[in-house]
């Protein structure tokens, strides 16, 4: 690790921080440790109930500030202690993207909705406008900018969401099941759009997510969660080489990559695991060129 | 509702007036018909308010909520006049029986109550016509002084009013799948119908709250100072407009007292 690497230190570090709901004895989240570094994009998925969306308030600071409940450890964002930085300060370096799209959008135009967080802040008025330009263009719906926040379908609510978070400029952007109610198709266009964040911005995403199928394909680094604690932090590839750990903590492995597993057992798969259909079909056009089919 | 509070967007002179200005107007019609007890002043008012909405090119808009305005004023009247007995019969309603009696004092007060109703209520909708919620908050907090989470909950209310409405729907379709009857004749039973549809509605409207005030804590809601995007500036046409409805206010006020308006 270099010098300069290493006095910025990680971009969120979790140490045995555990976590109960008040008037329960049950571990929310149970002695939880793990670094992410700037730049990652992490994939956490696990069963319901397993702890990710109390993990992600965690690091947002609604835990321990809104949320009331039995909180030991440390949550260090970007260096800050949790604990001691309010929400409103956190809200500068992490940006939050929730579940249900409907209730996160507080503002009846697209426009007003993106300069909430902006004016909470005293950000001056023409900065704002142009950051409204600039997070609408990013994300790609720049055309939404004047309508009526109840007229969006879904996917486009989902987006302005991102968009108002993606807006206060901050260093990671934490997701709770965006895709939750999107069809396949708004569900790869908000991970295309986290893709692009995440590389040619250098954002650290970390997004919450039960199709693992989808955060094989996009995500760098999995975390899987059973009775809050993390069970698995492994790159996908090598969580597709041992599919016993998706389906012990009840969620199904992703079809391209289980059959190229269990192709690879008996020799009919050459290489890495894939992770895409794309990925899959050029490793068995190579094993079949191979063979001369 | 929805009707009511609409914004109507327009390019009209009165879009572009400050909310400041607007409201002024709107409580200067408040106070002036207060004053006022002549139903052809009251009328005058009410006419100035159709004038004010003719200019903004929100008239046909406003049509239904003046034609409901003027029903409900006309029932007011019909339930109010058979009850005033002071002054001289004009006719009764069944004749030598005295059932139904109409008075010319009776008709006057009833006449001016509606007018006064009339003027009041209908500014609201003209002003909200013409000026748009993110304006009139900012003037309410900016220049009124009234604490922004008010302003903000005001305007998220009206943002929810759909959301809510959704809901409701498909609380409906589910209890009514599940045979729960809403059409019934018993009033005493419809009304205990509405519980399995209202304790759904409460619930969900809870979770949405709390799930909605996560989201604003994580956007810095609150914080302390804030600035805003839009600032509707009040320019030199609302002083003139403000010291021109002041002046006419003044006046009015003046003739009254001179007894020369009513």
């Amino acid at each position: 690790m270099t010098a300069e690497a290493d006095c910025a230190g990680p971009a969120i570090s979790v140490e045995k921080l555990t976590f109960c709901y008040p008037g329960s004895e049950l571990k929310a989240l149970d002695e939880l440790s793990f670094q992410v570094s700037a730049g990652e994009f992490v994939g956490i998925t696990g069963p319901t109930g397993a702890g990710k969306s109390s993990l992600l308030l965690c690091l947002n600071g609604i835990i321990p500030h809104f949320q009331d409940g039995k909180f030991h450890g440390a949550v260090k964002i970007d260096g800050c202690d949790t604990f001691d930085t309010s929400c409103a300060e956190l809200a500068r370096k992490v940006g939050s993207v929730f579940q249900d799209p409907e209730a996160q959008i507080v503002a009846p135009v697209v426009e007003e909705e993106i300069a909430f967080g902006l004016e909470n802040l005293a950000i001056p008025p023409r900065e704002i406008d142009q950051r409204i330009a600039e997070s609408l263009e990013l994300i790609g719906i720049s055309s939404l900018r004047h309508r009526s926040t109840t007229q969006l379908s879904g996917g486009q609510k989902q987006r302005v969401a991102i968009a108002a978070a993606i807006a206060l400029k901050p260093k990671i952007l934490l997701l709770d099941e965006p895709t939750s109610e999107l069809d396949p198709i708004g569900t790869m266009e908000v991970f295309e759009v986290l893709r692009r964040l995440n590389r040619e911005h250098h954002l650290t995403v970390i997004v919450v997510e039960q199709k693992v199928n989808i955060l094989v394909e996009y995500a760098g680094r999995l975390l899987i969660m059973k009775n809050g604690r993390i069970v698995c932090d492994a790159p996908p590839r090598e969580v597709l080489e041992r599919p016993e750990l998706l389906t012990s903590v009840g969620l199904r492995p992703p079809p391209v990559g289980d059959l190229a597993f269990k192709l690879k057992q008996r020799g009919l798969y050459p290489g890495a695991l894939p992770l895409t259909v794309g990925d899959a079909y050029q490793g068995l056009s190579e094993c079949w060129a191979d063979k001369g089919i | 509702m929805s009707v009511v509070a609409n914004y109507i967007p327009r390019d009209s002179a009165v879009h572009r007036l400050s909310p400041l200005t607007k409201l002024g107007w709107s409580f200067l019609l408040m106070t002036l018909s207060c004053f006022f007890r002549d139903p052809l002043v009251l009328a005058g008012l009410f006419a100035s308010i159709v004038l004010v909405a003719l200019a903004a090119g929100i008239l046909k808009e406003m049509y239904p909520v003046f034609k409901g305005l003027l029903f409900i004023a006309g029932l007011f009247i019909l339930f109010q006049i058979f009850f005033i007995s002071e002054g001289k019969t004009l006719f009764t309603l069944i004749p030598g029986t005295g059932i139904g009696r109409v008075t010319d004092l009776g008709l006057l007060g009833c006449l001016a109550m509606g007018a006064r109703m009339i003027v009041i209520a209908a500014s609201f909708p003209v002003l909200m016509g013409t000026t748009q919620i993110k304006d009139l908050v900012v003037v309410l907090v900016e220049k009124l002084k009234i604490p922004y989470p008010y302003a903000f909950m005001f305007v998220t209310s009206l943002r929810f009013v759909p959301t809510f409405m959704q809901e409701m729907d498909q609380i409906i379709q589910a209890q009514s799948s599940r045979a729960h009857r809403l059409d019934n004749k018993n009033f005493i039973k419809k009304f205990l119908s509405i519980c399995p549809l209202a304790i759904p509605l409460m619930v969900t409207s809870v979770k949405k709250a709390e799930r909605m005030a996560i989201s604003m804590e994580t956007r810095g809601f609150g914080v302390g100072k804030r600035t805003n995007l839009h600032v509707k500036q009040f320019r030199a046409v609302d002083a003139a407009v403000c010291s021109g409805m002041a002046a006419i206010g003044i006046a009015m006020v003046v003739l009254h007292f001179r007894g020369i308006l009513l």
